[in-house]
């Protein structure tokens, strides 16, 4: 236990700074254009801008990156199986993701509460009533999108540039070969059972009401499924 | 402390067979050098080993306890390697702290008194060292480690003659206070000759030959004189290889020596470690 304590202060100790340094440069571009963009027109209240979640999203998602490409390596030659590395990994994720939705929660509540026209991306989907949901939903969503990219990276590092070439060609021509069936295969009847089905499990309920377990369910198995899958690829990987 | 046990390992890349049924045993207590020629095996070995790849089949033991992806052999062995697997950004002191954390058996100490040593500089990033320094870093970080068993790929690689020798000092001084496995796969056979006891020597995936340096040394020699005088002496020998020039030939043996016929003008030379080594991996005909 020991060494799983030690390897999990090592991930998120070292992927801690980096999220202050990500807000500093955020906040530092937005407050630049909106002093320029207010300047050069002579009205700030026409200075706007809407889910400042998006950047973190691309944030973690480099971070699920990195977080085979570089850590993996440290940790191997360190002596760690692959399941001490994915547990590590895998905390690191939530930890940073967990403090990130925190911060674009407090963010987005607060830049909503000042200013009518900011919407972010939860309260513009689900409205600003409930901030333990806005945190939870976000947390998952950066949690999935971490996944998301570890699997990805990992795949790529099992398969070789060439060979991941080909699986992103037949996963573009899958999506493609889906979407022909949605509109010209299956019947209407079956699609638009899967579009409710899609709606509900995004809390969209028949009745008009908002169901907010739903979402978080739908995002808790997505990255337990994304997760699932890294683990699976992770303890096949080897050094290269 | 059962030593490290391989135990039918086989290893492929796709059409290249790294290993081929490989089998022997590191024993405790013992300084090896494991020797190879490019290619022929050391660090994909060494890599199952230290569980960073996967043996196509067979297993190996490290005091009995199999080492894939098993944590119980975590403070049992280390693997200094060849490639930089260390955190580039991070500062040799950082690193020290986390082996630290990661290492119940690391001592701390140690490390900054090996680092203050080599003129390692703790306070700069791993990537801001030269290729020297990192192999320093990567030295010390092993020599501060007292787990039973460690390995050193290429350990002197980019060392000046002066951080090498300090190198093999501290080796044996560490050695001689604390009895352990120490395993140094290397090119530089004539460097780590008069520090290893055993040798295992791999060629093409396959086991060469595991035997004492000072009985290898013993059994190891060469005759020279007139081809045909060096022909009559060494058959039924084992020739590993042989030198020709004109009419004179050299051949080089292992085994029992018999007596010289007296009157052949034939003589006797001993062979050191390194010839011993490129004799029985060269594709030399005689």
């Amino acid at each position: 236990m020991r060494n799983l304590k030690a390897v999990i202060q090592y991930e998120c100790t070292t992927s801690f700074k980096y999220i202050w340094i990500f807000y500093g440069i955020m906040y530092a571009v937005i407050a630049f254009i909106t002093v320029l963009v207010g300047i050069s027109t002579g009205d700030f209240s026409k200075v706007t801008t809407n889910c400042l979640e998006i950047n973190t999203l691309i944030y973690v998602g480099i971070l699920g990156a990195l977080g085979f490409r570089e850590d993996f390596k440290m940790l191997i030659q360190n002596g760690f199986t692959r399941k001490y590395i994915f547990i590590a990994t895998f905390s690191m994720f939530c930890f940073i993701s967990g403090t990130m939705a925190l911060v674009d929660t407090a963010a987005g509540n607060l830049h909503h509460y000042f200013n009518q026209n900011y919407d972010s991306v939860f309260g513009g989907i689900y409205g600003y009533k409930n901030l333990f949901a806005n945190w939870l939903w976000l947390f998952l969503l950066y949690v999935a999108v971490c996944c998301l990219l570890y699997l990805v990276v990992l795949v790529i590092n099992k398969l070789g540039k060439s060979s991941s070439i080909c699986l992103g060609i037949a996963f573009g021509g899958a999506v493609l070969v889906l979407i022909a069936l949605f509109k010209y295969v299956f019947s209407r009847e079956l699609v638009n059972s899967f579009i409710n089905f899609m709606i509900k499990a995004m809390g969209f309920m028949a009745d008009g009401t908002i169901n907010l377990l739903f979402p978080v369910l739908t995002l808790l198995t997505a990255a337990a499924v994304l997760g699932g899958g890294a683990y699976a690829v992770l303890r096949r990987t080897e050094l290269k | 402390m059962n030593g490290i046990q391989i135990k039918h390992v086989t290893k492929q890349f796709q059409e290249i067979t790294a290993l081929e049924d490989v089998s022997f045993n590191f024993e405790y207590g013992r300084i090896y050098g494991f020797l190879g020629r490019n290619g022929a095996g050391k660090s994909t070995l060494i890599n199952i080993i230290a569980n960073r790849i996967f043996a196509d089949s067979g297993e190996v033991l490290v005091d009995g306890v199999p080492s894939r992806e098993n944590m119980k052999v975590h403070e049992k062995i280390f693997c200094m390697s060849e490639a930089d697997l260390y955190d580039k950004d991070l500062r040799i002191r950082d690193h020290f702290k986390w082996i630290g954390r990661f290492y119940e058996s690391f001592d701390l100490e140690k490390a900054y008194d090996i680092a203050e040593k080599f003129g390692l500089d703790t306070n700069k990033k791993f990537k801001a060292l030269s290729k020297g320094y990192q192999s320093i870093f990567k030295l010390t970080a092993a020599l501060a480690l007292n787990v039973p068993y460690v390995i050193f790929d290429e350990p002197v690689l980019g060392l000046d003659a002066n951080h090498r020798e300090l190198f093999y000092e501290l080796l044996l001084r560490d050695y001689e206070n604390n009895e352990r496995t120490i395993i140094i796969a290397t090119h530089l056979i004539e460097e780590v000759a008069n520090i290893i006891e055993e040798v295992v020597l791999i060629d093409k995936g396959k086991v060469l030959l595991q035997d004492n340096v000072a009985s290898l040394l013993e059994m190891g020699y060469s005759v020279s004189g007139l081809a045909e005088k060096v022909d009559e002496y060494c058959a039924g020998k084992n020739i590993i290889g042989c030198d020709e020039l004109g009419n004179l030939k050299i051949a080089y043996l292992l085994g029992e020596k018999t007596p010289l016929p007296s009157g052949s003008g034939l003589t006797f030379s001993t062979m050191n470690l390194q010839k011993l080594f490129v004799k029985l991996t060269e594709k030399g005909d005689c």
